[in-house]
């Protein structure tokens, strides 16, 4: 993308405002069984600005970029803002800005791989896949890149450059058990470009040969029972528990839209255990899946802590939210693609690791189930949850069991905190998942294994 | 240069860096969207795009692209990249484009909003939602008008030009009384024009009120098997997750489809006729031309239940040696039952109506479980209470097969035209 300087624009900006020119590319590859079905690059650019007139915003982007077409989108924001300022006079007060200045630029510093050399990849491991395993009816790959290139200043005298890439490769496979497919899945890579996450195809083996072993179990499954039951959660899942049962919960938006959270602030609202935050940029000294150092308004970003042994200790907040509630933004503002008004999303959403071991957790459990994957998910402003489990396994006196087919899991987010008995020490991070809201955007999820109480669906 | 120009030259220069053959598609997007936040228009949002999607297919091997610029130095940049997309993918005999057809343009719907009408129909509906349903808290809602010009050209002279303009409507709603909150909902409708006021669209007012009884949801306790009927809100999902699961390219393609073997026999209760209808008069949120680039048509695709189309595009054809289906989907249209809903009712021993579901995506044999939102137990033919807690596990082929009645009342979401349906054999269960 050709980055304008944005500086020069900063006169333009007569009330609040935030100007954004941002590119989004995409790639995807995608073999099933063998024959390519997907041989993607798509790019979309352009320019937007967001106008805060008196508790009122206007918006405007274009895919033009040249000088007389961002001079116009501001001048168009202003007249949206304006339209709807007349209309409304809700007669509100500026909205408060800091300076912040940010560059950070993770496009890889390794040796760019060719198209063509990119293909040869993904047709190596499914090569390695459907040589090794001949009983599988389907195997699907895809590689898709997401990289996201954005420069921002606002009124304030904030300026951010940011390019953000991240990479995965989906493996699924499907193998056919009396006449009815049986399938699973695994998310590779993450933060970084191609060349970040992958070396050779052989690297990626080991991966490929635990998921077919799980995919045979799970071929040899049962139904879960359905009602109440313990269960381990690996770290998979505790990182979609955080981010779909609290996460959500906790978004300021949704508290003001009649979220349950909204009774719970500074109150223990799970085990005194639990502790959950939605990270800016950093855990532990290492970057996160998702690193936001200034968000699409312009704030700098701080973590998020949301539960704090137990106790339910904040919200995660825009501009507007924090005036609100009365308290200073977070950085949780952004925006997907250049089109898009700035929401609240979620960055890198985690609870924190306590001092268990999984073996010690696993065999604290007479009868239950062992959780090990997720799809989608879902949150309620009442704070139920569900998310979709794809790969579990029934625990008996202690032992892990059959493996259990496709079912969804559900609970009270706050209930199922404060039946959490034991976590593990160990924190992974899950790196490919996309969270819908009015737009989808990259998010982090993360945290270590977790024992609880849920409602399992089942026959 | 014109847009007629601008895929002309697309067209050549694909040819030029050696395509056999070749395929441009150019829209033009504008959306003028006023929206809602925690009950106050809050945002006025205009935004203007263009996309320009370029196919190449050169020695069997095919490659896309798509981009939104359209002057010369980025087609020239997007030709070299979708070829090169091209010569290092794989050879597969099943790529292709469409054949050629006669020309034509299509249009429907106006061409500007009319600002100032969403404006005050918005506002209206903020206050009348204040005034009847005071508890009801409006989280989010927009109303948008989008225009969208299409051109679809290939290298065969498939050169089709579409241009439509529709209002959307959405609303994403919860009740909150004191420390109560309801499980949130949402529903929405689009419209040619504006010409009701929002609250009488689909089924808002309905769902409202009925977000104002879910703040007594009671949680559900036990298991049973039992009826379940699926409202108008919540059917659209299911449709799709079954059109996904066994009529789609994905799920032929890979043979996973437990349908592929079926055309043309009973797949479901002889009540059930499901058509897809994206020409219709009756659908506003429709589309002349195909993902593809053929015209599209309205076709059957369950017939009395009996199987009568897949959805498969021109590649899934290809490869699977079955039919191409006429359209690409959408536009779904049920046909009414002989019913009325409270006769449906009337005949439930023991179940629940399901407004909203929240669950997983279903397995490839068509197996889903998820949470019953905004939903409702039903014994002894009445309903009785809202509920809380409670999911429903089952099977799509079962329950397309196990539909005991059809409703005669069916909403218009201006998307689809839906009616209530009731099914047998789900499990559900409770805490």
């Amino acid at each position: 993308m050709t980055i304008n300087n944005l500086n020069t624009y900063f006169d333009q900006l007569s009330h609040y405002t935030e100007l954004r020119v941002q590119e989004n590319k995409t790639m995807q590859i995608t073999f099933l069984k063998g024959n390519i079905i997907q041989n993607t690059k798509e790019s979309r650019s352009g320019v937007s600005a967001r106008v805060y007139k008196n508790g009122s915003w206007g918006f405007a982007s274009s895919p033009e970029m040249d000088e007389d077409n961002i001079k116009a989108i501001i001048k168009h924001a202003e007249g949206n803002a304006a339209f709807l300022d007349f209309r409304e006079k809700k007669n509100r007060s500026p909205l408060q800005v800091k300076k912040s200045n940010v560059e950070m630029d993770l496009r890889t510093k390794n040796q760019k791989l060719s198209q063509s050399q990119l293909m040869d990849f993904i047709k190596e491991i499914d090569a390695y896949i459907s040589k090794k395993y001949k009983n599988l009816s389907e195997r699907m790959l895809t590689l898709k890149s997401l990289t996201m290139e954005k420069n921002l200043i606002t009124s304030g005298g904030t300026s951010l450059y940011s390019m953000l890439p991240r990479t995965n490769i989906i493996i699924s496979m499907t193998m056919d058990k009396n006449n009815e497919p049986v399938q699973l899945f695994d998310i590779i890579g993450g933060l970084g470009e191609f060349e970040d996450n992958f070396s050779t195809p052989m690297a990626l083996y080991e991966k490929i040969d635990s998921l077919y072993e799980h995919l045979a179990k799970k071929s040899e499954g049962v139904y879960a029972t359905s009602g109440l039951k313990e269960c381990v959660m690996d770290a998979d899942l505790a990182g979609i528990l955080a981010h779909e049962a609290i996460g959500h919960t906790t978004e300021a938006d949704l508290v003001l839209g009649g979220s349950v959270a909204s009774n719970y602030l500074n109150q223990l609202v799970a085990s005194p255990i639990v502790s959950l935050v939605d990270f800016a940029n950093t855990y532990d000294g290492q970057i996160c899946p998702i690193p936001i150092y200034i968000d699409d308004e312009g704030t700098e970003a701080q973590d998020s802590v949301i539960i704090e042994n137990g106790i339910l200790k904040g919200y995660m907040h825009n501009r507007g939210s924090a005036r609100h509630f009365g308290v200073e933004p977070t950085g949780n503002a952004r925006a997907f693609e250049y089109f898009d008004e700035p929401l609240i999303r979620m960055r890198n959403t985690a609870i924190l690791p306590g001092k268990s071991k999984l073996e010690e957790m696993l065999s604290s459990i007479d009868d239950g189930y062992y959780l090990m994957k997720s799809s989608n998910g879902q949150a309620d402003t009442t704070s139920e949850f569900m998310f979709g489990v794809v790969l579990g396994y029934e625990i008996k006196n202690g032992k892990l069991g059959k493996a259990i087919k496709d079912t969804t899991i559900s609970g009270i987010a706050f209930e199922v905190l404060k039946s959490t008995t034991m976590i593990s020490d160990e924190m992974r991070w899950s790196s490919g998942g996309m969270c819908g809201k009015k737009q989808w955007i990259p998010v982090g999820m993360g945290g270590p294994a977790v024992k609880c109480t849920v409602n399992i669906g089942g026959r | 240069m014109t847009d007629n120009n601008t895929i002309e030259y697309c067209l050549n220069a694909l040819k030029d860096v050696g395509a056999d053959k070749a395929q441009c598609v150019l829209i033009r997007n504008r959306k003028y969207e006023m929206n809602v936040e925690s009950g106050e228009i809050s945002l006025f949002r205009t935004t203007f795009d263009v996309v320009l999607s370029l196919v190449a297919i050169k020695d069997g091997k095919k490659g896309s692209t798509s981009i939104n610029k359209i002057n010369e130095e980025a087609i020239r940049e997007a030709v070299t990249n979708v070829m090169e997309l091209a010569e290092t993918g794989e050879r597969d005999e099943a790529f292709d484009i469409s054949p050629h057809q006669v020309p034509k343009e299509f249009i429907y719907g106006d061409s500007e909003p009319d600002m100032d009408k969403m404006h005050d129909l918005l506002k209206g509906f903020v206050t009348k939602v204040k005034e009847i349903y005071p508890l009801v808290n409006i989280m989010e809602s927009q109303l948008t008008f989008k225009h969208v010009i299409k051109y679809f050209a290939n290298s065969n002279g498939v050169n089709f030009k579409e241009s439509r303009g529709l209002y959307e409507f959405g609303c994403l709603f919860t009740s909150i009384d004191k420390e109560k909150s309801s499980s949130f909902n949402y529903t929405g409708c689009s419209m040619k024009k504006l010409e009701k006021e929002l609250l009488e669209l689909g089924t808002v007012r309905k769902l409202l009120k009925e977000s104002i009884e879910q703040l007594d949801a009671i949680a559900m306790e036990g298991k049973f098997v039992g009826d379940i009927i699926i409202t108008p809100d919540c059917l659209g999902d299911f449709i799709d997750y079954y059109i996904y699961t066994f009529l789609g390219d994905k799920a032929l393609i890979s043979g996973t489809s437990a349908l592929k073997d079926k055309l043309n026999t009973l797949v479901a209760s002889p009540k059930f006729t499901l058509t897809s209808n994206p020409i219709s008069k009756d659908i506003c949120e429709g589309y002349f031309i195909t993902g593809d680039g053929f015209e599209a048509k309205n076709i059957k695709l369950i017939d009395k239940g009996v199987l009568k189309s897949f959805l498969l595009s021109l590649y899934g054809a290809n490869k699977t040696k079955l039919k191409k289906a006429d359209n690409s989907g959408g536009g779904y249209i049920i046909d009414a039952g002989e019913k009325t809903f409270e006769e449906m009712v009337g005949n439930i021993k023991k179940g629940i109506m399901v407004s909203r579901f929240s669950g997983g995506s279903p397995s490839s044999n068509g197996d889903f479980s998820g949470v019953a939102k905004n939903s409702y137990y039903i014994e002894d033919g009445e309903i009785k209470h809202s509920i809380s807690e409670t999911m429903i596990t089952g099977n799509l082929l079962e329950l397309m097969a196990n539909i005991k009645d059809i409703s005669m009342e069916r909403v218009d979401f201006g998307s689809a035209i839906l009616p209530w349906i009731c099914m047998s054999g789900v499990t559900i269960s409770g805490k």
